[in-house]
């Protein structure tokens, strides 16, 4: 998840007055609820003017502006609005105590993901699709594809393509009881497995998640330690 | 009431044709009444593996089109008088058939018929699904190749979608040698990966081709190991259990499989 640090004076302590997130296809700006209106002013002003953010001053972007429960008069309402509407790249698109921008953010991350069983054989060319977690009994075969927003877990050889956080989760794992798929995809990040004499590596109990660096490929045993430090980055992202 | 198989297989060329001619032949041997479908609409030739060709008058468009009675089309085995074909049109369209019109052709012939044995043509189209329109249950044929094996695992899941679940495989085509040095994809793998029972499995024969440009099913040379192989699958249909015979003189290779045959069993 994308996000900008805007603490470059360091003068407010603890958590900024604004985090900005990254969200489909713009930017979501979060006002804190409670710290002082010129806090925030002068905080916003340094972020929108000063910093040096591609993000902050490049192309058109569609921005989306959250103050939640903060308690804004008239005046400050307009103040703030004020400083978003001098920035000419900016393109308001939600201005409100309740973003559908905030509530699409919030519901990705701690909604739990709803999880789904497949029961059978996915054959070649057969395609499913999976809004969630996807536990497969049964095989992926060559040429047969299984697609989830969330993890995939195969209970079975899994020989095909897998498709895991098919909606941009960089958080997704694949994992399999045998591992000997013909092509990977995690988020946007797309790998082929190497062949060996012809015929794809065939390893057992492995799972596959996103690295900085690309796609990796661990032992099941692992699973645990490196999904808890992703699902902190995950939150602290 | 008579039962309808299906011989399918995805990809072209793999043995179909030969495996409905000897499947069907061999079953009519065990004494059973069998009617042979070329459902291969103007590619015709399981009456020329049947040695029939020269006795078409009418085929299976005409009847469908209402242009003769059944009976007139079914030709019968000169040498097996329990042994029909209904063959195919060589010069009508592909599309002269609808899987309706065949279903009822097809129910029509499990009357009178112990089995009904339909001969798919290759590929996944419209014929597909006329071939399959009134089949009870499918044999899929596949070579040991990786190409072969993945169409035959598409046609799998095709046939479940037309309510054929639970087909029955055979491996054709096998040449021992090339399995030994991995150059071909051994019985083993190819169960494991299509997940249905075995049916059989066919040596790689030459007897095969000769017989086959002879018009006299390979079945009918006992002395060969494609017919033993043929006949073999036959029983089976009929629910005998036998164990896959040994296609090589290493019998360590087939063990496996053959516990997997008999473990079914
Ligand atoms: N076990 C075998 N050993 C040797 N040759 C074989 C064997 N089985 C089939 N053949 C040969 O392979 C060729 C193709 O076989 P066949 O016509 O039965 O395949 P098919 O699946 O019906 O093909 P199509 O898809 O064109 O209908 C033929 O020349 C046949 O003689
Ligand atoms: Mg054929």
């Amino acid at each position: 998840m994308l996000s900008v640090n805007a603490n470059t004076s360091g003068k407010p302590e603890g958590r900024p007055p604004v985090s900005v997130k990254g969200v489909n296809d713009g930017l979501l700006f979060l006002l804190d609820e409670e710290c002082e209106h010129e806090v925030l002013t002068a905080y916003l002003r340094e972020l929108l003017f000063e910093n040096p953010s591609q993000l902050l001053s490049g192309p058109d972007v569609k921005v989306s502006v959250d103050y939640g429960n903060r308690n804004l008069t008239a005046q400050e309402n307009l103040e703030l609005l004020q400083l978003f509407l001098q920035k000419d790249n900016f393109c308001m698109r939600e201005w409100s105590s309740n973003t559908v921008a905030r509530r699409a953010l919030f519901a990705n991350r701690n909604r739990p993901e709803r999880q789904n069983i497949h029961k059978g054989t996915i054959r070649a060319g057969q395609q499913v699709y999976y809004d969630g977690d996807v536990v497969v009994i049964g095989d992926v075969n060559p040429g047969g594809e299984i697609i989830a927003t969330g993890d995939i877990y195969v209970f079975g050889r899994l020989r095909g393509i897998a498709h895991a956080g098919a909606r941009g989760d960089t958080s997704a794992i694949i994992a399999a009881a045998e591992f000997a798929p013909l092509q990977l995809r995690i988020a946007g990040t797309v790998t082929r497995v190497p062949k060996v004499d012809g015929r794809v590596m065939n390893t057992f109990m492995e799972f596959a998640y996103l690295r900085d660096d690309g796609m990796a490929v661990d032992k099941m045993h692992y699973l645990f330690a490196i999904r808890g430090e992703k699902k902190a980055k995950r939150k602290r992202g | 009431m008579g039962t309808a198989i299906v011989v399918t297989s995805g990809k072209g060329g793999v043995g179909k044709t030969t495996s409905t001619a000897n499947v069907g032949t061999a079953l009519a041997l065990l004494g059973k009444s069998v009617c042979l479908i070329d459902a291969d609409i103007g590619l015709r030739n399981l009456d020329v593996v049947m040695g029939l060709e020269n006795r078409i008058i009418y085929d299976i468009v005409d009847v469908a089109m209402g242009e003769c009675r059944l009976e007139q089309a079914l030709i019968k085995d000169k040498r097996f008088e329990s042994l029909s074909v209904l063959p195919a049109s060589q010069t009508k369209d592909k599309t002269a058939l609808q899987p309706d019109r065949v279903r009822q052709i097809v129910t029509e012939l499990k009357q009178s018929f112990d089995y009904v044995i339909i001969d798919c043509p290759a590929g996944i189209e419209h014929g597909f699904r006329v071939a399959v329109a009134g089949a009870d249950q499918a044999i899929v044929v596949t070579t040991p190749e990786t190409a072969s094996v993945r169409d035959a695992d598409r046609v799998i899941g095709l046939l479940e979608t037309e309510n054929l679940r639970s087909p029955k495989l055979v491996i054709n085509r096998i040449r021992s040698k090339m399995v030994k040095s991995g150059d071909m994809l051994d019985i083993d793998e190819i169960v494991q990966v299509l997940a249905i029972d075995l049916l059989g499995a066919v040596p790689d024969d030459e007897t095969v081709i000769k017989q086959n440009i002879k018009g006299e099913p390979t079945v009918m040379r006992p002395d060969s190991k494609a017919a033993i192989a043929y006949r073999n699958i036959a029983r089976r249909i009929l629910g005998d259990s036998v164990p896959l015979m040994v296609l090589d003189e290493q019998p360590g290779l087939w063990a496996r499989v053959k516990r997997l045959i008999l473990g079914k069993a």
